[in-house]
């Protein structure tokens, strides 16, 4: 175990491919959200997480992260690390979950614009010989299944797990990317916000400044009685 | 041949029609390449941080009216106010003999993460204000607030109406907890602390919630029925300057966006009277000046039912709504409303000259 802070052997490399992986799954989760019809149900097969462990592992973490290790608590130099990975990796079967229920539901939406397309079908023969027709019947059926199910409680709250999820996912993540910003002597998140905030006070301050009237000319001296007078 | 057989016949025959159709379409957008948007001549004359505001070269003789200063929203770009010679509501006005100013956020970065709803209503805004007042020799304009950019325009008129001639709102949000508002049954779970804890909201995350609003509709449809329908060269460019629109999404400043998610949509502060701008309480009774508000009665944005409550909310005595046939977005490009809304927009505020 090579403690980072002293250079050494600790290699960005696991971080840097988990970064890939991450950017490359977050691509194709939006690709996911924004076309329904490849969501076939089921959780993500993808290595969003996978990656991450590889980077625990070479924090010095259990090579197999087990509900154990999960839970187990983070000890050693690399502690700090750890809870980050940890909490990480709770997030992320976290969001594993919240998103297999909220493609079931979209499962569910489907189902529904399916039969109901089947009943317009059935009740107008144009859609036999039409494609433009029946694609219309299934567009509109679709929507409607949807609206009904988008403006439930279920369905918004399913959608707001999901964002808080990724939202909390992000947060972790901006940790990890200071500490890296750290060790290669880069400019953190944090350092980058408190100069924006210091910029911004100076410019509010030289703001109020120029809408001030300055103390002379608030208060006009009076005239110096000529000496020995 | 029997009836089923004759019918399926039928929808091959069709079908394979549409997929030629489909390929002449792309092969003829493939051609056009990008688009030119926002293109009527307008000159900058004040710019400070991201912010610009600009004035558009008249195209008719003046009315006399006091200058008209469009204030859009910050989640779009407001080019598509003049997204194309024949599809501008900016460029109608400008014909009618109004005066345009216009004031364009810009794009937002890491350094406005700290910024404040204050400072957009009340330092920017209040600036750009008082910069076409001065230009003008005037004390009041007449203000014109598009959706999101209504709501701030609402706020800045109640803080400071002795500035403000005349107010327009256009598909803007007042109420934001009816039950047809489907963005705000969403944003309710939404711990918006959270979004913002690591920065700015993306655009593309705001796009993706847009989106989800009418998700067949909008990345299926749409895109299906360009391809099937026999589309001109002038047709197509125009599809894809809104596709070019609707995409060109800024990020949200993480201060702002957290304050107008909690304060309006989460809190509705203020249709109850309870919002506070930089210690100043924002009252809609104090908008006495006319107020004319447009909606769309087909709008899946800002739902007609989160704008009409206006009327009941402001003080003026002089308050009107129109109500337009239309989708959010067909408000500022459609053909119907390119007919409908200027003219009445300079007719009203002709009436109050």
């Amino acid at each position: 175990m090579v403690d980072p802070h002293y250079g050494g052997a600790w290699s960005p490399t696991p971080f840097l491919k988990a970064w890939d992986d991450y950017l490359a799954a977050s691509r194709e989760i939006l690709e996911r959200l924004k076309d329904p019809s490849a969501n076939g149900g089921g959780s993500i097969p993808l290595p969003i997480f996978g990656a991450w462990q590889d980077f625990a592992n070479n924090l010095g973490m259990q090579s197999d992260i087990d509900p154990l290790a999960k839970l187990a608590p983070a000890l050693g130099w690399s502690r700090d690390y750890q809870r980050i990975v940890q909490r990480m990796l709770q997030i992320g079967s976290q969001f594993q979950s919240s998103y297999a229920d909220f493609l079931k539901q979209s499962g569910d939406i489907c189902e529904r614009a399916l039969q109901a397309t089947r009943r317009r079908a059935a009740a107008d023969p144009r859609l036999a010989s039409s494609p433009v027709a029946a694609y219309e019947a299934w567009i509109d059926s679709a929507e409607t299944a949807y609206a009904q199910a988008a403006h439930g409680e279920a369905f918004a709250r399913s959608l707001g797990e999901l964002c808080n999820l990724l939202s909390a996912f992000k947060v972790e993540r901006g940790k990890l990317l200071d500490a890296l910003a750290r060790h290669l002597d880069i400019p953190s998140r944090a350092e980058v916000d408190s100069l924006h905030r210091q910029v911004r006070d100076l410019d509010a301050a030289v703001r109020a400044a120029a809408v001030r009237p300055s103390p002379d000319k608030a208060k006009p001296r009076k005239a110096r009685k000529p000496a020995g007078k | 041949m029997n009836d089923d057989s004759a019918a399926f016949d039928r929808f091959l025959s069709d079908a394979k029609a549409l997929h030629e159709q489909g390929r002449a379409a792309l092969r003829a957008l493939r051609e056009i390449g990008d688009v030119d948007v926002g293109q009527s001549e307008k000159e900058l004359i004040y710019a400070e941080s991201k912010i610009k505001l600009y004035r558009y070269a008249p195209l008719a003789r003046s009315l006399g009216l006091p200058p008209l200063l469009i204030c859009y929203a910050m989640v779009n770009r407001p080019y598509m106010l003049d997204l194309q010679p024949d599809l501008s509501l900016i460029r109608e006005l400008l014909s009618l003999g109004v005066d345009v100013y216009l004031v364009d956020w810009g794009y937002p970065d890491g350094a406005d993460r700290f910024t404040s709803l204050q400072e957009y209503v009340c330092g920017y805004l209040d600036r750009c204000i008082s910069v076409v007042l001065n230009k003008n020799s005037a004390d009041a304009l007449n203000l014109l607030g598009v959706c999101q950019g209504g709501t701030f325009s609402l706020c800045f008129a109640a803080l400071e109406p002795r500035r403000v001639a005349n107010l327009i709102t256009m598909v803007a949000p007042v109420d934001f907890k009816t039950p047809e508002n489907l963005l705000s049954k969403w944003v309710q779970h939404i711990d918006v602390d959270l979004l913002t804890q690591s920065g700015n909201v993306p655009g593309e995350l705001l796009n993706l919630l847009f989106l989800a609003l009418m998700p067949f509709k909008l990345t299926q449809q749409k895109y299906v029925n360009l391809l099937q329908g026999q589309a001109d060269r002038a047709q197509l460019e125009n599809f894809m300057r809104m596709e070019k629109w609707i995409f060109d999404s800024p990020d949200q400043p993480a201060t702002a966006f957290r304050e107008f998610v909690q304060w309006f949509f989460k809190e509705n502060r203020l249709l109850r009277g309870e919002l506070t701008i930089g210690g100043r309480t924002v009252l809609l009774k104090n908008v006495t000046c006319p107020v004319l508000n447009i909606y769309a009665k087909n709008d899946h944005l800002v739902p007609p039912s989160a704008s009409i409550p206006l009327g009941a909310h402001v003080g003026s005595k002089d308050y009107e709504s129109l109500a337009v046939d239309v989708g959010h977005i067909g408000m500022y490009v459609s053909r119907k409303a390119r007919t409908t809304v200027p003219p009445a927009i300079a007719n009203w505020l002709l009436a109050r000259r």
